[in-house]
């Protein structure tokens, strides 16, 4: 459980998140190496079923990362990501995974020190989930 | 087929000390689709940029992936790289592993190198599914907006129209000027503030291409780059304004403090534009006190506002001129006067007897009242002593604040903002004057607190940037915009009702019925692909097979096949 | 009897009928003999309408509806598919049994013509059973429950509120990496995620599943969730899905005002 290394996939929107990443790169604040970030134009292009395939397929956890609500560079993508993202969460508790290993947060493009807070304790808690229970089932 | 090249970059030691480029590039060359791996020390540089082109040349490469930095810096350079080799530039792939893996994993190496990896398999997976695209064109309309009448709204525009564009100032209040109407003379040269402000004014009111809206403000925006459409309300009347570029320059304002120091209620303690104020009208106190860093620099506001000190000196040196046996004393926590003209004045000051007491943080002075005036008591940092001064007048050099409506201007023009409210530039080195919002543009203290000459220089800046998509006349939407398979779409409308353009519309060909994108009001953002329940709506360049097979990389190379 | 309902202005009535002993759906024109129609219906007449609705370019369709018929209906007329104007809904009380079958909790139509209305059940007896054990007791049930499935799509072509048909994305790799049966669980996730904001529990999806997959029970969870989460059940014509609002609720003719 100690030597668990979880594998996490990260969605960012251009106009925010991602920049908020670049920024938290510029002003090196270190972080562990864990997240993979997918860059997207719109946390809304985010599709549900992107997030139940790589969890499907044994990724320990996905975040998905927009503006803050009211910042959202197309108006009001966000507001669909915040609906859809905890019906996805139902959908993984339903069947019986941790909903936790799904994560919607908001980072602006001037928050590196939020990106940075963000990733520490999403891997943190992921770790202590521990490995998706997808990783021993073979279909 | 694909035929994929990656090229690795170094960037100095700023990937290289951290990620095994070597390791990469053997890596990279295993991967499906890859033809050739390669590795460069500055890949934006002009030597790694003609290693690419050759490269794409000889190995008749069709996709090109860089990992690099990040694709806010470079992607446009790379992108005319492919161009050049011939290679239509939606073609190519960045992959960041410098801001997200060498710059926040220093003392991890090896995790950072397999991190590394998984990103550039990531990359290469989508590069294999990459369609070349062509861009649509669009006019732009040629006329600048700029917001704010203050020196940096009125040095761009002045800019703008000398180059013969139409502009149109938008101010607020019923005068131009801005925070310069405050203040009498401007340091380090001394000169008048107003001839500086007369002139500017003069030349817009002299030019046929200005149009000046007075007791205006903006209260709609929208459209992109190019074709903007501002409504622009006065004195209960609305006007709507077709821009091609937008320019910010709403400036900054002074912090009033809440009592500090016994601010607004001991007379004689007073903020720095209050004390301009009383010098332009002639009232120079034979003793002052300016005290430094009240309210910046500390908790909650921990930034300095870089033009109070060079302030306070300006204004201590005036004092002495005048009244050369003034009792002058300048409080600090450190004397930030930066650049020749500026160190000159600071050591003019000292030879003049101006004296300069430094106090801390944590021992912020007191002020008391006396009879026959006022009195600083502050503790002496440098000769560890509690000092008492006799002083008629106390001066709280304070920084400058975001204006209260910055957040709601952000909003408006779709443009960030930073905890502190000023706003937030695209690049603080590539792109210090644009927004990431192509066609709108930020100069001044509405950025950062910036002395009058920062602001003019920035104000030019600004309005050089705005001009270029002026000149051209054309701009080029980004072809990233969504379409829907007309055999698979089931016309179910998620997609029309969650577009926030309303771009999208069902529309019935031959006993078909399927949703149909607008391309000139699509944005890109890509809600409907999310809406959509059977994978009809795709967005160009980031098309749901391409993520899926990002997904599928990270798995494959994670985890293991599954 | 039936017929009598024409005088509402139908000039078809979907229904089930009796040929040769056999008992298949019927639409019959006004005018044609109504002998042999039979009201206890098995199945989603929905569904059938659904199909042979793009054929029809005229006329007023009477349709036996239960409960759930008129819920899909109303899904199906809010994302414009069906023209309500043209559909005459005649309301079918569930019997017992069929309400057991479906452990129904909202049995009756909204005007009764046919049938005796009774009471709907509460709970679902194995959600309320999975409730009560852990996530991972749950895991374990619902890999082992969905191990059966060999993508038959019987859940999805007998769905009445599944409406893409053969362009389902459940049918290629995109989403669903495994190349052959069983489908991962990707398959069922997606399946429940686009059904949350459209499933009028009408049970077809598991009395269709010839590997006995306990569909429905999910498709209850998921109801419970979204009832939950954003106070929303399908089956009104006027209520647009959560997932197609803003945070406020407010539809996108509501909130933009640029143009």
């Amino acid at each position: 459980m100690t030597d668990f290394s979880p594998t996490i996939l990260a969605f960012c929107c251009n106009w925010c998140s991602y920049a908020g990443a670049d920024l938290a790169g510029v002003s090196r604040l270190q972080m562990p190496p864990n997240v993979h970030v997918v860059r997207v134009m719109c946390s809304a292009s985010v599709k549900p079923e992107y997030v139940l395939k790589a969890i499907s397929q044994g990724v320990d956890g996905v975040l998905v990362l927009g503006c803050h609500i009211g910042d959202c560079h197309y108006m009001t993508g966000n507001h669909r990501t915040a609906k859809r993202m905890p019906l996805v969460q139902r959908v993984l508790r339903e069947v019986g995974i941790d909903e936790r290993r799904l994560r919607l947060d908001w980072v602006s493009a001037s928050e590196g020190e939020k990106f940075q807070k963000v990733v520490i304790e999403f891997v943190d808690e992921v770790t202590k989930l521990g490995p998706n229970p997808m990783r021993g089932v073979k279909f | 087929m694909p035929r994929i090249g990656v090229f690795i970059c170094h960037c100095g030691n700023n990937i290289a000390s951290v990620v095994g480029i070597e390791k990469l590039v053997e890596f990279a060359k295993a991967l499906p689709g890859v033809v050739v791996a390669e590795h460069n020390l500055y890949s934006c540089s002009e030597e790694g940029l003609s290693s690419i082109r050759k490269s794409a040349e000889e190995n008749k490469l069709d996709r090109i992936v860089v990992a690099a930095c990040t694709p806010r810096t470079h992607e446009p350079l790379f992108r005319k790289t492919c161009e050049m080799a011939g290679i239509n530039k939606y073609l190519f792939e960045f992959v960041s592993i410098r801001e997200h893996c060498s710059w926040i994993h220093i003392k991890e190496a090896d995790a950072a190198t397999e991190k590394a990896k998984k990103l550039v398999a990531m990359g290469v997976a989508k590069a294999a599914l990459l369609e070349p695209q062509r861009e649509t064109e669009s006019n732009v309309t040629p006329t600048a907006v700029v917001i704010g009448g203050g020196l940096t709204g009125l040095t761009a525009a002045t800019s703008l129209v000398a180059q013969g564009i139409d502009t149109h100032l938008i101010e607020r209040e019923g005068t131009l000027g801005g925070i310069l109407k405050d203040i009498d003379i401007i340091g380090p040269e001394f000169k008048k503030t107003k001839e500086l402000s007369d002139q500017l004014i003069k030349e817009l009111k002299d030019s046929s291409k200005a149009h000046i809206h007075l007791d205006s403000r903006v209260t709609s925006s929208s459209g992109f780059i190019g074709n903007f459409e501002l409504t622009v309300e006065s004195k209960g009347k609305s006007e709507k304004i077709p821009a091609g570029a937008i320019i910010l320059a709403t400036g900054a304002r002074e912090l009033v403090p809440t009592g500090e120091y016994g601010c607004g209620s001991v007379p004689g303690v007073m903020t720095q534009l209050e004390f301009e104020r009383r010098l332009a009208k002639g009232e120079v106190p034979k003793r002052a006190v300016f005290i430094q860093c009240v309210g910046s620099r500390q908790l909650g506001r921990e930034y300095c506002s870089r033009v109070c000190c060079n302030t306070s000196l300006k204004n201590a040196l005036r004092i002495v001129n005048a009244l050369p046996d003034a009792s002058v004393s300048i409080v600090h926590r450190d004397i930030m006067s930066y650049g020749t003209a500026s160190e000159h004045i600071y050591r003019q000051a000292s030879e003049k007897g101006v004296r300069f007491l430094r106090y801390g943080l944590e021992r912020p002075a007191t002020v008391i009242r006396k009879q026959n005036g006022l009195v600083v008591q502050v503790f002496d940092e440098t000769i560890d002593e509690e000092i008492d001064i006799d002083t008629d007048v106390i001066v709280l050099a304070t920084p400058m604040v975001s204006r209260e409506d910055a957040r709601d201007v952000g909003k408006l023009l779709k443009v960030p903002v930073d905890k502190y409210g000023f706003f937030l530039e695209a690049h603080v080195k590539l792109r210090p004057v644009e927004f990431s919002t192509d066609g709108v543009f930020i100069c001044g203290s509405a950025r950062w607190p910036s002395s009058v000459s920062e602001c003019i220089s920035q104000g030019m800046a600004a309005a050089a940037k705005a001009s270029i998509p002026i000149r051209k006349g054309k701009v080029v939407v980004e072809a990233i915009t969504s379409w829907a398979d007309p055999d698979k779409c089931a016309a179910c409308g998620s997609c029309v009702t969650s577009c926030p353009y309303e771009a999208i519309d069902i529309v019935e060909e031959e006993s078909r019925r399927y949703a149909k994108v607008n391309e000139t009001l699509c944005k890109g953002c890509g809600t409907c692909v999310a809406a959509c329940p059977n994978d009809a709506m795709q967005q160009r360049g980031f098309t749901t097979r391409q993520l899926a097979a990002m997904i599928d990389a990270l798995v494959k190379n994670a985890l293991g096949e599954t | 009897m039936k017929l009598a309902f024409e005088e509402r202005g139908a000039d078809y009535l979907l229904i089930m009928r009796e040929e040769h002993g056999n008992v298949a759906p019927a639409m019959i024109s006004k005018g044609e003999s109504a002998d042999s129609v039979r009201l206890d219906i098995p199945y989603q007449l929905v569904t059938i309408l659904e199909n042979i609705y793009p054929w029809l370019s005229k006329g007023k369709i009477a349709i036996i509806t239960r409960r759930c018929d008129e819920k899909a209906l109303a899904e199906l007329v809010k994302r414009k598919y069906v023209d309500e104007k043209r559909i005459v809904k005649i309301g079918l009380a569930c019997s017992e049994e069929q309400i057991k079958k479906c452990r129904c909790n909202d049995p009756v139509p909204s005007n009764v013509a046919v049938g005796e209305p009774h009471e709907g059940m509460k709970d679902d007896e194995l959600a309320l059973a999975l409730s009560k054990r852990s996530p991972e007791d749950r895991f374990s049930f619902w890999v082992d429950q969905y191990k059966k499935c060999n993508k038959c799509f019987g859940c999805t072509l007998n769905c009445p509120v599944c409406f893409c048909d053969d362009d389902c994305v459940l049918e290629d790799r995109t989403f669903v990496a495994e190349p052959s049966v069983p489908p991962g669980l990707s398959f069922h996730m997606i399946r429940s995620f686009h059904m949350a904001d459209k499933c009028i529990e009408c049970g077809e999806c598991e009395r269709a599943c010839p590997a006995e997959i306990p569909l429905l029970t999910m498709r209850k969870l998921l109801a419970k969730d979204m009832k939950e989460v954003f106070g929303f059940a399908p089956g009104d014509e006027k209520t647009v899905s959560p997932l197609n609002t803003t945070l406020e609720g407010e539809q996108l003719e509501d909130e933009c005002d640029e143009c």
